[in-house]
């Protein structure tokens, strides 16, 4: 074997120049692909994290009609069976957050919009996510307070600045009709684009009263220990709630028009990516082919000799495999420093194409992915298509006619 | 003396062309243990066509090779690489050398695929390239040494796992008349000295003249078989 790898090392050094070629071709292409890859997974992650922090959670526990039919008729009571269930799983939740989300439509003196009115509790939505850090103007709102906190777009849209009077009109519980005069205490400024042109917030027991919806909750957020085991907490959940009157929601399934885009995406993005491992593949092809042209008679006068067409074979494939898992390996290691950076200074989009991603829905920066996911999965692209590539000489040296070859 | 390689009724027919090629026909030969054996005649005689057969390069469309009492005419292929790494030695005229492999590791090469010890391979390497006055030249790589010298590396690795015979086509043809000199006067005193059956495809003269047997061939068919009295 010793001797196989050493001329299928000192092999790949006969032709410095196109070895090197060949790396540097499989080298680009893979910090290519990490870049696309990274960038795409970065962002996806970027706005489910955002989307799980601000509005979300991982999982929430809904009276089993709101998903479908959200209106204040189908909030729920937070009872002793709930909080029974949250007991028992303690040891396996982080905290919870109560919610009332409702729509309402909100009016300035001249302009008239719906917007989703956010009933929360400041001190637990604070242990989820940083929106009372993200005023820009006046300050956020507290428990007892009876003012209002509007999101800047929404704000911009509204034109309206703290201080000013919003009118918000909606349907209570129970057909009561909901309306009010509220001041603005703050502006806030979201990070997902959606959000960001439709949210108010306000103090959770005022937002009761304005639902007539005394002590009742839209949902009741629940964020695990550990948020990889979501789904096996919300079986657990779902075995022990009484599942006639309450549904439990992960993420997955309350984003899942996110996540479907995101798969759409993520298969456009493959199709590039096949097509740039395409190129590469005909270029690694290439100087197999060569390689092969060039040593057909020393194929014939090694298999002469008792060389076995086996152990050529393999010398063969370890010069496909060395020469593309080394141009792979040389790619992720040149993209490990430029991911690693941009993951920390994501790279802050302005001008149209920030316009043009907000209307997307997107926050207009591009975070990099430093998930190894991103660099496993190249490689083993990489791994697989030189192992296609490399059954081609395997395949020619089996074929080999030696009288023919030496001939030539 | 021992019979070494026996034909018996040899043809070889290639079909793979527009008109049939008939490279051999009935070729009935016996090579004893120890001879120096030229095998001669034009261009597409059938010398080449001969030393692939009884090399097991290449099959007969008719007839026997027996190699110590073994028809490898009937061998499989895979049979035929293991037969060959440990009874057959080959010079060939070009491309002989593995370039990425120092004279040493090339000497050493068949009896590496013969997975003889390490240390008996490097003696016997050293030995054989001693014997072919290039003890100096132990690591140097095939590129770096001239046609000759590439031509002793090559004598040198098909003599050192001691095989039964080796068969050389044209290996002087592309040297210059000292190199061929004194190429053949190595493979002649290690015929001598080894007793290794040697059998040359040529049609130089200078091999012709030192072999002490000489076939030729024409039109695939021997037409002589002549033996010389000579040192």
């Amino acid at each position: 074997m010793n001797l196989i790898i050493k001329m299928a090392w000192r092999n790949l050094w006969r032709n410095r120049r196109r070895s090197l070629i060949t790396m540097s071709s499989v080298l680009f292409a893979v910090l290519l692909a990490i870049f696309f890859y990274s960038m795409e997974k970065g962002s996806y992650e970027r706005m489910i994290d955002n989307m799980v922090r601000y509005s979300t959670g991982y999982i929430q526990i809904q009276d089993v009609l709101f998903e479908d039919e959200p209106s204040m008729d189908h909030s729920m009571l937070v009872d002793e069976h709930i909080n029974g269930i949250l007991e028992e799983l303690d040891d396996r939740i982080d905290f919870s957050v109560p919610r009332i989300n409702h729509f309402v439509l909100v009016a300035s003196d001249r302009i008239t919009r719906s917007a989703m009115l956010m009933g929360i509790d400041s001190a637990a939505e604070a242990r989820l996510n940083d929106v009372s850090d993200r005023i820009t103007a006046g300050s956020f709102i507290e428990d007892n307070d009876k003012d209002i906190v509007v999101a800047q777009g929404l704000a911009e849209v509204l034109k309206v600045v703290t201080g000013d009077t919003l009118v918000l009109i909606s349907q209570g519980y129970q057909g009561v009709s909901a309306a009010g005069l509220y001041r603005i205490k703050g502006i806030v400024d979201l990070h997902i684009p959606e959000m960001n042109n439709s949210t108010i917030y306000m103090a959770l027991p005022e937002a009761q009263w304005f639902y007539n919806a005394q002590d009742r909750l839209t949902s009741l957020v629940i964020m695990p220990e550990n948020p990889q085991h979501t789904r096996q907490l919300a079986g657990d959940i779902s075995e022990r709630i009484d599942t006639e009157w309450y549904r439990i929601l992960t993420y997955e399934e309350m984003l899942e028009d996110l996540l479907a885009l995101m798969q759409f995406d993520i298969a456009g993005t493959m199709v590039l990516l096949a097509i740039l491992y395409i190129v590469i593949a005909f270029g690694l092809f290439g100087t197999m082919l060569t390689m092969l042209l060039e040593r057909k008679k020393e194929f014939a006068m090694l298999m002469a000799l008792g060389m076995k067409r086996a152990q050529l074979a393999i010398i063969c494939f370890i010069e496909a495999i060395i020469i593309s898992l080394t141009g792979a390996f040389a790619g992720i290691l040149v993209a490990i420093p430029f991911v690693v950076y941009f993951y920390h200074h994501p790279v802050q989009l302005s001008g149209d194409f920030a316009d043009a991603m907000t209307g997307y829905g997107f926050e207009p920066i591009l975070p990099l992915s430093p998930d190894p996911v991103v660099f496993v999965s190249q490689a083993m692209v990489v791994l697989i298509i030189s192992i296609i590539i490399g059954m081609y000489p395997v395949y020619s040296v089996f074929r080999l006619d030696m009288v023919k070859a030496r001939q030539k | 003396m021992k019979t070494v390689i026996k034909t018996n009724g040899l043809s070889k027919t290639y079909t793979n062309t527009a008109v049939p090629v008939h490279a051999l026909k009935n070729v009935t030969l016996e090579f004893k243990e120890g001879e120096f054996t030229a095998i001669v005649g034009p261009s597409g005689s059938g010398k080449t066509t001969f030393l692939n057969v009884i090399g097991g390069l290449d099959k007969p469309t008719e007839g026997h090779v027996v190699i110590d009492n073994v028809d490898i005419a009937t061998m499989k292929e895979s049979q035929l690489f293991d037969f060959r790494l440990r009874h057959i030695g080959f010079v060939f005229q070009a491309y002989n050398l593995i370039p990425v492999l120092t004279a040493m590791e090339n000497v050493s090469f068949i009896m590496l695929l013969q997975k003889q010890s390490k240390r008996e391979m490097e003696k016997r390497a050293k030995e054989m390239l001693e014997q072919v006055g290039l003890s100096d030249k132990l690591d140097i790589r095939p590129s770096q040494l001239s046609g000759g010298q590439q031509q002793r590396v090559a004598v040198a690795r098909a003599l050192a796992s001691k095989p039964n015979f080796v068969l050389a086509d044209e290996p002087t043809a592309n040297l210059d008349t000292e190199s061929a000199f004194n190429l053949l006067d190595i493979m002649a005193r290690l015929n001598r000295e080894e007793n290794i059956t040697l059998i040359f495809s040529t049609h130089d003269q200078r091999v012709i003249d030192r072999a002490r047997r000489v076939i030729t061939l024409v039109d695939g068919a021997v037409d002589k078989d002549e033996h010389f009295e000579r040192n």
